[in-house]
C-alpha cells in the first residue's frame, strides 16, 4: 500500500525463531508475546536496512496501546535510532488516517493516497476470501500442503499487483486453482472455531501454525478474526460497511457484557456463534499473560457447559514446545469427533 | 429484615473503603466486608479462577468465596471501567463481573453497576447505574450517594497528606531514609500479600512514600512529559510518581513493589525501572507470588536498605552530592517540604 504512494518499504523478513529470540532478549520479561516479537522484527528490519518503523498504536485500555513508547524506550537504549510513525487508531473516522498516511508520504497527492489505501484494504479483503477457501480445502484434500502451496504463491502475485484489474486477476486467477485442488469430497470434517488475540490469529508463527496442523488433523478451521477486519476497522475506523466483528460483539452477551480491551469480547462473540451455528468445538488462543483473553478464558467455561460445546484454551509463549502443542490438539480433534460420533449414534436410534 | 450486601476486601476496595460502604448503610443495608486476606483466601481464590490470572484477581475471587459462605444476600462486584477521566483501570478488573458470573460456584446475585468516568464523573449517571438495583427511590440514593462521596473525600484528604511514618519517627532524624514504594493500593495496603512490607520499612526507620501520597496534579504534570501519556490510571500514577520522586533532593531509594501476572506493571515497571537507571536512583524488584517467602523478601530489603544507607555515608563523607549545603536533616526533609514548594515547579 505504501508502495503505491512512493516509499520503499522493508518488509521485516517472516517471523522465525530468531525473531523471538532477539525480542526475547529485550523485552521486559513478563510483557505479551506480540510485543517480543514486535520488537524482534523491529530489529530485524533495522538489520535489512530500514530507518523509521510504522506502527499501529491505541488507547487502551490493552497494554498494545503502549507498545509504541515503550519500544522506542528499548530500540533507544539498543542505540538504534529510529524514527516512529505510529498510527494511532482514527477516532474520527477514516480521514484522520488519510491525513497521517499523507503526512508520512510527504508531497504524494491526495488522489493518490486515497488510491493507495483503498488498493491496500482490497487486497487485504482479496487475501481473506482465499483465505477462507484453503481453510475448506485443506481437511480434504488429497495430496497435504497443495492448498498451502498455491496460496503462498498468491499472497505474492496480489503483493506485486499495482491496481484493480491486475488484483481481481491474481486473486481469481488463485481461486480457480484452490477450487481445482483434488478432493475427498465425503469426508466428514469437523468444524472448529478459531477464537482470540488478533495477533496469535494472523501470525502463523506467532500460534505455532495451530491453523494448519488442525487443517491437516482434518478439521475445516474458521477464524474469528480476519486481516481485512482488522484494517477496516482498526485503521480505517470502520469505513468500509461490513458485517463481522461488530456481529460477534453482540453474541457476547450475557457471557461477557463490556469491552475489555483487545478483542476479549470478540473472542467470546465468536464462540457462541460458532456454538449456535454447529461448530464441534472451538479452539482459543491467546499469548501467556494477555490481559482481555485471560477474562475470556474464565468465561468460556461457562459458555461451554450452557451450550455443549468443547473449549481448549491455548496459551502460547517464546518457549512453546511444539510437541506438547501437537498433543494437545490431536487430544482435543479426537475428542471432538468421539463426540460427533456418540451424537450421531444417538440420533439413528 | 436488612438485607446484607458482602464487599470483598479487595482490589479497588482499598481505593474506595469508605465509599460504598457508607452508601450502602446509608440506604439501609447491612454492610459484611470480608476479613483480611490470609493464606486460605488465596487457596480459595486459585481454586475458583484459572490459574492465568494475576495474584490479586485471585485474592479477590477468595474474598468472594468467602464472603458467599457468609449468608449475605448480594455480592457487591462493580464493574469499574474507569475511575478518572481519561484513564482505564485494567481489563481484567473490567470483567470481574463475568468472570464472577462464570465462576464455578454459584454465588449470591451480584451488584454490579458500571462505573465509568472515562469522559468525566458525573453523579447523575452514578445514580442511574444504581438505581435497577435498589428498591428505594432515586432521591435516597442520591443522597446516599452524596454523602458517601464526601466522606470518601475527607478519607482521601487524610490518606494524602500521611506518609507512612511511625510513631516516634522525627521529621529530622537523619538516619531516615527515603523509600517510594511503587505499587497499587491493593497491593500496598494488603498486609499479607506484602508481608508487611510497609510497616517493616517504618520499623527500619524508612519514611514511606506512595503514590497515593502525591496529589493527582503533580502526577499528572509529570507525566505530560510522555510522548504517550500513559491511559492506565496505575500507570499514570506509577510512573508519575517515579518522576516526581527522582527530582526530590536528598538521598532515596525506590522499591517496585509488583505482583505475579500483572499486565499492566510488566510494562510500567519495566519503564519505570529504566527511568530509574538511567536518573542514577537506587531500586529494588519485588515481585510478589502465591510463593514469596518471607525469609528471602526481608533479606532482600533488608541488603537494599544496607545499601541505600551505605551510600549516603559514602558519598557524604567523600564528595558533597547536590543538595549539600542544605544540613542533613532538611535535606532529608525535602520530601515533606516538596508539599509546598513543588506548586511552583513548572514543566
Ligand atoms: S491483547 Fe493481549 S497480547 Fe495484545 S497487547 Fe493486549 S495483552 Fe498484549
Ligand atoms: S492492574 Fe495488574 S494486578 Fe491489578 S488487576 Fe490488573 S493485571 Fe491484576
Amino acid at each position: 500500500m505504501l508502495e503505491y504512494i512512493g516509499l520503499t518499504v522493508v518488509v521485516p523478513p517472516m517471523t522465525s525463531k530468531r525473531t523471538i529470540v532477539l525480542g526475547t532478549q529485550y523485552a521486559p520479561e513478563f510483557a505479551c508475546l506480540p510485543l517480543k516479537i514486535n520488537i524482534g522484527n523491529f530489529i530485524e528490519a533495522k538489520e535489512h536496512g530500514a530507518d523509521t518503523f510504522l506502527m499501529a498504536g491505541g488507547v487502551g485500555p490493552c497494554r498494545f496501546g503502549l507498545y509504541g513508547q515503550l519500544e522506542a524506550e528499548i530500540l533507544g537504549e539498543l542505540g538504534i535510532d529510529y524514527d516512529a510513525l505510529i498510527i494511532e487508531p482514527p477516532d474520527k473516522g477514516i480521514w484522520q488516517f488519510v491525513r497521517r498516511v499523507r503526512k508520512i508520504t510527504g508531497s504524494a497527492s491526495w488522489l493518490r493516497v486515497l488510491q493507495g489505501i483503498h488498493l491496500g484494504y482490497r487486497k487485504a479483503c482479496c487475501i481473506d476470501s482465499l483465505e477462507r477457501v484453503v481453510e475448506s480445502v485443506r481437511p480434504r484434500e488429497r495430496a497435504e500442503g497443495t492448498a498451502d502451496r498455491i496460496f503462498k504463491q498468491a499472497l505474492s502475485t496480489i503483493d506485486r499487483a499495482n491496481n484493480n484489474t491486475e488484483l481481481e486477476e491474481a486473486a481469481g486467477l488463485a481461486r480457480q486453482k484452490l477450487q481445482h485442488i483434488p478432493q475427498n469430497e465425503d469426508m466428514d470434517v469437523l468444524k472448529i472455531g478459531l477464537v482470540g488475540e488478533i495477533y496469535t490469529l494472523l501470525e502463523p508463527f506467532a500460534s505455532g501454525d495451530v491453523e494448519r496442523k488442525l487443517g491437516r488433523m482434518g478439521a475445516h478451521v474458521v477464524r474469528s478474526i480476519y486481516l481485512s477486519d482488522w484494517v477496516n476497522g482498526h485503521l480505517l475506523g470502520g469505513f468500509f460497511r461490513r458485517k463481522g466483528q461488530e456481529e460477534y460483539k453482540n453474541y457476547a452477551k450475557p457471557y461477557l457484557n463490556h469491552f475489555v480491551g483487545g478483542h476479549g469480547i470478540e473472542s467470546i462473540g465468536a464462540g457462541v456463534f460458532f456454538a449456535n451455528n454447529g461448530f464441534d468445538g472451538i479452539i482459543h488462543i491467546a499469548p501467556l499473560t494477555c490481559m482481555p483473553e485471560i477474562v475470556a478464558h474464565c468465561i468460556f467455561p461457562k459458555v461451554s457447559e450452557d451450550l455443549d460445546i468443547p473449549v481448549m484454551t491455548i496459551y502460547l509463549d517464546e518457549q512453546a514446545g511444539e510437541e506438547g502443542l501437537n498433543t494437545r490438539l490431536e487430544a482435543f480433534v479426537d475428542l471432538l469427533a468421539r463426540k460427533r460420533e456418540a451424537r450421531e449414534t444417538y440420533r439413528a436410534i | 429484615m436488612a438485607c446484607k450486601v458482602g464487599i470483598p476486601r479487595a482490589l479497588l476496595y482499598y481505593r474506595f473503603s469508605r465509599l460504598w460502604p457508607v452508601f450502602f448503610e446509608k440506604i439501609g443495608y447491612e454492610v459484611k466486608i470480608s476479613d483480611e486476606t490470609n493464606k486460605a483466601t488465596i487457596d480459595r481464590g486459585a481454586a475458583s479462577v484459572v490459574d492465568e490470572v494475576c495474584l490479586p484477581v485471585k485474592i479477590f475471587f477468595g474474598h468472594l468465596d468467602w464472603l458467599s459462605d457468609c449468608a449475605v444476600d448480594y455480592l457487591f462486584v462493580p464493574r469499574i471501567v474507569s475511575i478518572e477521566k481519561k484513564a482505564y483501570i485494567c481489563p481484567k478488573v473490567m470483567g470481574l463481573p463475568d468472570m464472577a458470573a462464570a465462576a464455578k460456584k454459584d454465588y449470591p446475585p451480584l451488584i454490579s453497576p458500571l462505573i465509568n468516568n472515562i469522559g468525566g464523573e458525573k453523579d447523575e449517571e452514578y445514580i442511574r447505574e444504581l438505581s435497577p438495583y435498589f428498591s428505594c427511590g432515586k432521591k435516597r440514593l442520591k443522597q446516599a450517594w452524596l454523602e458517601a462521596k464526601k466522606e470518601q473525600t475527607r478519607y482521601d484528604h487524610t490518606i494524602s497528606k500521611e506518609l507512612w511514618i511511625k510513631e516516634g519517627l522525627k521529621d529530622n532524624d537523619s538516619e531516615v531514609l527515603n523509600v517510594l514504594v511503587l505499587s497499587h493500593c491493593y497491593v500496598a495496603h494488603d498486609r499479607y500479600l506484602n508481608m508487611n512490607l510497609l510497616e517493616k520499612l517504618n520499623e527500619a526507620r524508612c519514611r514511606v512514600i506512595l503514590p497515593e501520597n502525591i496529589s493527582d496534579e503533580f502526577l499528572e504534570r509529570e507525566v505530560r512529559g510522555l510522548k504517550k501519556r500513559p491511559f492506565w490510571t496505575y500507570g499514570k500514577q506509577l510512573l508519575g510518581s517515579a518522576f516526581w520522586f527522582s527530582r526530590m533532593p536528598g538521598r532515596k531509594g525506590a522499591i517496585i513493589l509488583t505482583t505475579f501476572g500483572c499486565g499492566i506493571d510488566s510494562f510500567i515497571g519495566n519503564m519505570a525501572e529504566r527511568h530509574f537507571k538511567k536518573a542514577g536512583i537506587p531500586y529494588l524488584i519485588i515481585t510478589l507470588d502465591e510463593h514469596t517467602g518471607q525469609a528471602g523478601l526481608e533479606t532482600r530489603v533488608e541488603a537494599f536498605l544496607d545499601m541505600l544507607r551505605w551510600r549516603r555515608k559514602h558519598y557524604e563523607n567523600n564528595f558533597p552530592p547536590y543538595g549539600e549545603y542544605l544540613d542533613t536533616a532538611t535535606r532529608d526533609a525535602g520530601i515533606h517540604r516538596a508539599y509546598s514548594c513543588c506548586t511552583s515547579y513548572d514543566k
